[in-house]
């Protein structure tokens, strides 16, 4: 299939690893894969820590499930990546781990109070949920069934941050005012989670056009604050003043641009942000770490393949 | 040699078990697959895997998703409104999962 047929043949589920798809196609997906993957990795390593700091049993076993369930979903994801024939699994894990591998604006940031922890679960959860609900329809099949799988879970991570988020902000006069804080701190972070406005988006065009992206980067963004902005102030919460977001008559929202620091967003693009990068060498040395447990797994898998191991015939 | 048969309705769902026959070679479980399988039902493709091929842990085993209370991980637990239809969309399917273990 070339280029043309294969957007003329685009539609939801359409291409499965039996089809012969072009190398722009193969590329294009595996990118979105790749980074879809990296950014559930990277965000449980950032939640993981709460496992250990919860308040209550109950928070620490939701925690618990809910790192385990990123864990899973950027399995899955690296899977489908993986089908696609351009990369490993093992290559993107390494890519990852050397700093090459790219991941979602908000996981480079350090997660390190309690009242972070609905500014992720929460709002960062509910704004990739959104856009997770939209890729059902993707063109890939094996990306399609991966959002199946992970939309299924992800009800309880949302509902789980928006409960912390409730409670928090029933609490006491400082536990609000920490949350508002944290709020602060993370929203115009949570509004680049779509990344800029659709001119500046230079994939934008080709993955829609076969299929691969169903929604736009504002469309998105509007869907998200359309619910999630409701749900922010119906907690008390404050929206900033800056960056500044116009409703418009027909319900969609302007972001204006400028109020927010593109600078920042590309330095984290380019994994080039401090904390980020801490963070992905703290990835690294957690991988290093377990490099035994691969090793006997990979042997274990030549030995099941019929071939003994180098090791076993010494 | 006996070959499980799994079926897909269209293109882009699951494939899905339906069933099992009996033949020499994977050409010929297919031809029988298809002419058992996929006369009557709508059929975009099939799957033919040699029953050895398959492993199983059943509930003999183990003891799917645990023995105590684990309500913590199912959406209907957390006393909020869903933010989006998305979320209710999975809270249904997170409720009806945990019915029919409940029934199970
Ligand atoms: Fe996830
Ligand atoms: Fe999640």
């Amino acid at each position: 299939m070339n280029v043309e047929e294969t957007k003329a043949r685009a539609s939801p589920r359409e291409f499965s690893p039996k089809d012969d798809l072009p190398e722009e196609y193969r590329k294009a997906a595996t990118r979105m894969l790749e980074f879809h993957a990296n950014s559930e990795i990277m965000g449980a390593y950032l939640e993981r820590p709460f496992i250990r700091k919860a308040p209550s049993l109950e928070r620490k076993m939701a925690f618990s499930a809910k790192v385990q369930d990123e864990i899973g979903h950027g399995q899955l994801l690296y899977r489908a990546a993986e089908s696609l024939g351009v990369k490993t699994r093992d290559e993107m894990l390494d890519d990852l781990a050397e700093g090459k591998g790219k991941f979602l604006n908000c996981f480079h940031y350090p997660l390190e109070s309690w009242v972070e922890t609905p500014m992720i679960a929460f709002f960062v959860d509910g704004a990739a949920m959104r856009r997770q609900a939209t890729l059902k329809k993707s063109s890939w099949e094996p990306y399609a069934h991966a959002m199946d799988k992970i939309c299924f879970e992800e009800g309880f991570h949302v509902k789980h941050g928006e409960s912390i988020l409730g409670e928090l902000m029933n609490g006491s006069k400082k536990e609000q005012e920490m949350t508002q804080e944290a709020f602060d701190k993370w929203w115009p972070r949570i509004l680049q989670f779509f990344g800029p406005t659709d001119d500046q988006s230079s994939h934008h065009d080709f993955a829609a056009d076969v299929g691969l992206k169903v929604m736009t980067n504002d469309e998105l963004r509007n869907a998200f604050l359309n619910t999630y902005l409701p749900k922010a102030k119906k907690y008390g919460l404050e929206i900033p003043d800056e960056p500044r977001i116009r409703e418009n008559d027909d319900g969609t929202y302007d972001v204006v641009e400028d109020d927010l620091d593109w600078d920042e967003f590309f330095t984290i693009a380019k994994n080039d942000y401090e904390p980020g990068v801490g963070q992905i060498e703290g990835r690294k040395h957690a991988q290093d770490a377990v490099e035994w447990v691969r090793n006997a797994l990979d042997e274990q898998e030549a030995i099941a393949a019929g071939g003994q191991s180098p090791q076993a015939a010494d | 040699m006996i070959w499980e048969v799994f079926r897909q309705n269209q293109a882009g769902d699951y494939h899905t078990h339906c069933g099992n026959v009996h033949a020499p070679d994977r050409e010929m479980a297919l031809l029988f697959a298809e002419v058992q399988h996929g006369r009557r039902k709508p059929t975009n493709s099939l799957w033919v895997v040699p029953q050895e091929e398959i492993g199983e842990v059943d509930t003999e085993d183990a003891k799917f998703g645990g023995t105590t209370n684990k309500s913590y991980r199912f959406a209907r637990t957390y006393n909020v409104e869903p933010a989006a239809e998305e979320v209710e969309a999975s809270e249904k399917e997170l409720t009806e999962a945990e019915r029919k273990r409940g029934e199970a």
